[in-house]
């Protein structure tokens, strides 16, 4: 009989070898390969699994020739020993690494839909109570308090109502939305269903981005089957969900730019208020959640909003996806109740900076997030502690920086990416960041000032103030926090005249 | 084009998707046809250069055989990226956006893959490479003719 052996399709997976593996084997009647998502080790990767006795047993970072080993039983870790995987605690993320992404059946022996269930037994009110309840915060940016949302939706006036998944998660270092989409899809589905039912909703969309072409068939194939199931329907009504791709701008993550772009015109951001909870999509009430906060959303109806608000800290409640990634030893997805440390973070589950690197700087948030020296590791990783360092944890992505990055390049690296993405409504952040890379790449040159230096930091004031939305709000927060932690660095790039005052 | 443009309609016309059902048919989107598209749709030929020129992925003009991208985000950026990069750039001889002379390749930049936990992340067509190093450039080259 056939060894049954399971191996991820997750993109990263593949890319790492997993691909490879599946095409290598492609023709052994000897085995039984099923694809699965990734369990997020991604230093493990490509990793295969087979059943033992106690749950999976795994192989890691495996290549084709390794194959006899792993038919004989030989050398395989239980994946419940494995110390990544072991620390974490993981409900968003429970189901990778085990099924089939789309294995409908699978989803439902394992929970799954419950949560819908749960969402329609209950009054729309009384979806929306327990969601207060359970204190989730939007897992995007702004971090909102998602029932309040929801509320103004539900009471809104409209012709239509609308629920929109933004999956344009454009923030560099951050994979859990594609992870999702790829892993564990009717996660989100059942997420807009529970939204939609408590708001009123008649029509739902993904809107997501062009780079993340297997998270977009994957999902495409889910709502197929999801309407083959006949899920996608609403106290009767059809709830068609479509999933549409963006074109490879950032702004576009941004809420109502999503909404414009949706619309097929420019993405670019419209002023607030009306927020989209009272008009948003064609000028209807419309709910925008990320991925992350919709798949959030069906453990909280189906183990209550009071079990949500147990995990966590005051302010922050629930878990929250960390995605380690630059220089770390061990990258992936690590999903833990809020309130870890940095540092805890960083070692505990990143293992230490990789091989033959030393640690200069971590950045958390993508290309807006601020960074911090070794000096700034023991802060929690929660909204409030963040906010008050002035920080944002965005979409949870961590990237770690070595001895060898030029502070200088990369501040320079963070406003060419703001001139280049700004969608040049608002005058300080079109021509501020057109100027502020200018600056850095005078100083990189060679032939900057002092009153460089201070332009810059006017510069970043302006844009913090009197920009329209967080792109330019927040561009200045990486490159002045360079400056504020490396200041060495800049100076000595300073021309010569200037390095002493 | 009439056949793409009456497939994607829908109420009201959606200038983006029509676009990039085009690009899809025909690898890139000319602006001479920008005043047939609007009329089509029932927009101005103003809304639709507008779309047109505001999404890095909409091409105007067409690109090589194969296009190249290589990621730029702080995950790559971290591990190299730049390094990637300038292999390619000398390989190739080519720049960021250009096309090697012959049409074979196109280089490009892009922003974050979401394949950061393995990176450096470069895409060729639609075939995703991580942990790419330098001294792997030419291997992988070699696929693409
Ligand atoms: S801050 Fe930048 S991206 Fe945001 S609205 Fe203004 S110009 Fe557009
Ligand atoms: S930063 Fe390059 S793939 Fe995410």
């Amino acid at each position: 009989m056939a060894t049954r052996l399971y191996l991820s399709n997750d993109t990263s997976a593949r890319a790492a070898g997993a691909a490879a593996l599946a095409e290598a084997w492609a023709d052994r009647s000897d085995i039984q390969l099923i694809r699965t998502s990734s369990r997020g080790a991604f230093f493990l990767e490509p990793m295969v699994e087979r059943d033992g006795a106690d749950g999976r047993i795994a192989w890691f970072n495996v290549s084709p020739q390794d194959l006899p080993a792993i038919l004989s039983g030989k050398g395989g870790t239980p994946v419940q020993t494995i110390p990544f995987l072991a620390r974490q605690t993981r409900w968003t993320f429970a189901n990778f690494g085990e099924t089939e992404p789309l294995a409908l059946d699978e989803y439902q022996a394992r929970g799954g839909l419950s949560g819908l269930e749960a969402a329609f037994r209950l009054t729309p009110d009384a979806i929306i109570e327990e969601l207060r309840v359970s204190q989730l915060r939007g897992r995007g940016g702004a971090a909102f308090p998602v029932w309040n949302k929801w509320k103004v939706a539900q009471q809104a006036k409209g012709e239509r109502k609308y629920v929109v998944a933004n999956a344009d998660e454009g923030d560099a270092g951050t994979y859990c939305d594609r992870m999702i989409l790829e892993g564990d899809p009717f996660r989100l589905l059942e997420g807009m269903l529970i939204c939609a039912r408590a708001i009123g909703a008649g029509r739902g969309y993904v809107y997501c981005r062009q780079e993340y072409p297997a998270a977009a068939a994957t999902l495409r194939a889910a709502i197929h089957k999801a309407d083959e199931a006949e899920l996608l329907e609403l106290d009767g009504e059809p709830f068609p969900i479509e999933v549409v791709e963006g074109a490879g701008s950032y702004v576009c993550g941004e809420e109502t730019a999503l909404l414009e772009s949706l619309e097929g015109k420019r993405g670019v951001v419209r002023a607030r208020p009306p927020y989209p909870a009272q008009s948003g999509l064609y000028g209807c009430p419309t709910i925008v959640s990320n991925v992350l906060t919709f798949a959030t959303i069906p453990h909280i109806l189906s183990r209550g909003g009071a079990w949500h608000a147990s995990l966590g800290t005051e302010q922050s409640r629930g878990t929250i996806a960390l995605q380690l990634g630059g220089r770390v030893k061990h990258p992936g997805l690590v999903e833990v109740p809020f309130g870890l440390s940095l540092r805890q973070v960083l070692e505990e589950f990143g293992g230490g900076m990789a091989p033959g690197s030393r640690f200069k700087a971590v950045q958390v948030g993508g290309p807006l997030g601020s960074l911090f020296p070794a000096t700034g590791l023991d802060l929690p990783i929660c909204y409030d502690a963040f906010a008050k360092a002035g920080a944002v944890l965005g979409h949870g992505g961590i990237v770690v920086y070595d001895h060898e990055t030029d502070m200088v390049d990369l501040a320079r690296h963070f406003m060419a990416f703001t001139a280049d993405e700004s969608c040049g409504k608002c005058t300080p952040c079109r021509i501020g960041s057109v100027r502020g890379r200018e600056i850095l790449e005078r100083i990189q040159a060679g032939s900057g000032t002092m009153d460089d230096l201070r332009l810059l930091d006017d510069l970043g004031e302006t844009m913090k103030l009197a920009s329209l939305c967080a792109l330019g709000g927040r561009a200045p927060y990486p490159v002045l926090t360079a400056i504020e932690h490396f200041p060495a660095e800049f100076r000595n790039k300073l021309s010569a005249v200037h390095r002493q005052s | 084009m009439k056949q793409i443009l009456n497939q994607v309609r829908s109420e009201p016309a959606n200038i983006l998707k029509s676009l990039l059902a085009l690009q899809e048919q025909f690898g890139h989107v000319p602006g001479q046809t920008v005043p047939v598209i609007a009329k089509m749709l029932g927009v101005t030929t103003a809304e639709v250069a507008g779309v047109l020129s505001y999404y890095p992925d909409l091409r105007t003009s067409a690109p090589g055989r194969h296009v190249i991208r290589v990621c730029m985000g702080e995950s790559c950026y971290a591990n190299g990226c730049g390094r990637v990069l300038r292999e390619l750039q000398e390989r190739l001889r080519a720049d960021v956006h250009e096309t090697t002379p012959g049409g074979r390749f196109t280089l490009d930049t892009m922003s974050c893959a979401g394949n950061c936990a393995v990176s450096p992340t470069v895409i060729i067509d639609r075939d995703l490479y991580g942990r790419v190093l330098p001294s792997q450039v030419d291997r992988i080259l070699e696929k693409y003719t």
